[in-house]
């Protein structure tokens, strides 16, 4: 279980690298883009395993990668954007876009209306993260940059 | 005095790039503000949405201006984004002139795209990992990879013909799903929904509802809204196109597996 999550982990990073190269962010940050979309799955995927409710899942990852984002927008004097764009990805409900669709061209009205629910519900979480981790204050950020300086 | 003017049409135009480059309502109207303020303009405000741009300065005055930017949803830049912001604070730091300024913007501007193998290739490589996280394996992961580089050609082509966004989404969904059934009928053992999501998450709405849901936090309601419509009808069209691929599949004979 730890190798799949190790695996995933590295499989993220470069995942969320090619799509931060898709959105020209700058190329000194392409790593860290990666490692914020690693950061957001590895502890979804972590959290889910240990069957924790998917929205519980989804909330915590976001808020570990929007964390992450912000803290690094201070290191680095980037606009956060650049690290939460990228890495919001692999939390983004593809999988249920496409498993919401696909049930309901095959008439499986009971799976349709459950992956469609998943879906709203993994839009919702991310909602919630973000909103969350955007809520802390900027000083308590800033902080951290002083510290830095020290 | 033309000092009001200048300035006004600086401050306008790097939040006009900014803008279309996929730059947040707040950051956009923020910087605009500081940069005016930078210049010690007096009575000046900005207003900002998802699709336009306006500003005053010296509304008393006799030298008295106000610009308007309109700007059409596009792609987004993260590197434009990142240099317009160091430009903003470079300006209000007084660290560098109005002359130098307006080079810096104008060399933002005119910032080439990467060059093709690049984008093909993150396409590529974009698909293929996302397809593995999702669960599929290795073979499926390159089937992925090969199919995304494909699609970017398809993109680029729909570009070059100014086709519309919407109708280019439909077609690239409809092609990665076709293209995904062509190893499954052929009976490699692949598994055909992961390389399909794998092949979507670069035309997924994960930019847009992102923004959507910061304009919204910020206050900025209607740009949230323009944002989250444009999300809503992105994820729409990607399951039509991929519902309507499957649908003319099995109607052909084909058998899901």
């Amino acid at each position: 279980m730890m190798g799949t999550i190790i695996f995933h982990f590295l499989v993220a990073i470069v995942a969320t690298m090619a799509f931060a190269v898709l959105f020209q962010a700058p190329k000194s940050e392409w790593i860290l883009c990666g490692i914020s979309g690693g950061i957001g799955w590895s502890v979804y995927e972590s959290l889910l395993m240990r069957g924790n409710h998917l929205m519980i899942s989804v909330i915590v990852a976001t808020i570990a990668l929007t964390l992450f984002s912000r803290i690094f927008a201070v290191l680095r004097k980037q606009p956060a954007t650049v690290y939460l764009l990228a890495g919001i990805f692999p939390l983004v409900p593809g999988a249920g876009i496409y498993y919401t669709a696909y049930y309901l061209i095959s008439g499986n009205m009971e799976m349709f209306a459950s992956k469609g629910r998943e879906t709203v519900e993994m839009a919702g979480a991310i909602v919630i993260g973000i909103i969350f981790t955007m809520g802390l204050p900027q000083a308590w950020l800033n902080q951290l940059a002083k510290l830095r300086k020290e | 005095m033309s000092k009001s003017k200048d300035a006004l049409t600086l401050a306008v135009e790097i939040g006009y790039v900014m803008l279309q480059n996929g730059g947040e309502i707040y950051r956009v109207e923020d910087t605009v503000m500081k940069i005016m303020e930078a210049y010690e303009l007096e009575d000046h405000d900005v207003y900002v949405l998802s699709n336009g741009l306006f500003a005053s300065a010296n509304e008393g005055g006799a030298d008295a201006r106000s610009m308007i930017r309109h700007a059409p949803l596009g792609s987004v830049n993260l590197l434009k984004i990142s240099k317009l912001n160091q430009l903003a604070r470079d300006i209000c730091e007084k660290r560098c002139t109005e002359e130098e300024a307006w080079e810096r913007l104008e060399r933002i501007r005119n910032h080439k795209k990467d060059p093709l193998w690049i984008r093909v290739l993150s396409t590529g490589i974009g698909s293929g990992g996302f397809a593995i996280l999702f669960g599929a394996n290795i073979l499926d992961g390159i089937v992925a990879t090969f199919i995304g580089c494909m699609l970017t050609f398809l993109m680029l082509g729909c570009e070059k013909h100014k086709v519309g966004r919407f109708a280019t989404l439909l077609f690239s969904s409809i092609f990665v799903t076709a293209l995904s059934l062509i190893p499954m009928s052929m009976g490699w053992p692949v598994l055909q929904d992961k390389i399909v999501i794998g092949c979507i998450m670069p035309l997924v709405p994960g930019i847009a509802f992102t923004t959507s849901i910061r304009d919204i936090y910020n206050g900025d309601y209607l740009s949230g809204v323009i944002h989250l419509l444009d999300a809503l009808l992105t994820a729409l069209l990607i399951s039509v196109g991929v519902g309507l691929t499957i649908y003319v599949y099995q109607n052909m004979g084909g058998v899901m597996r």
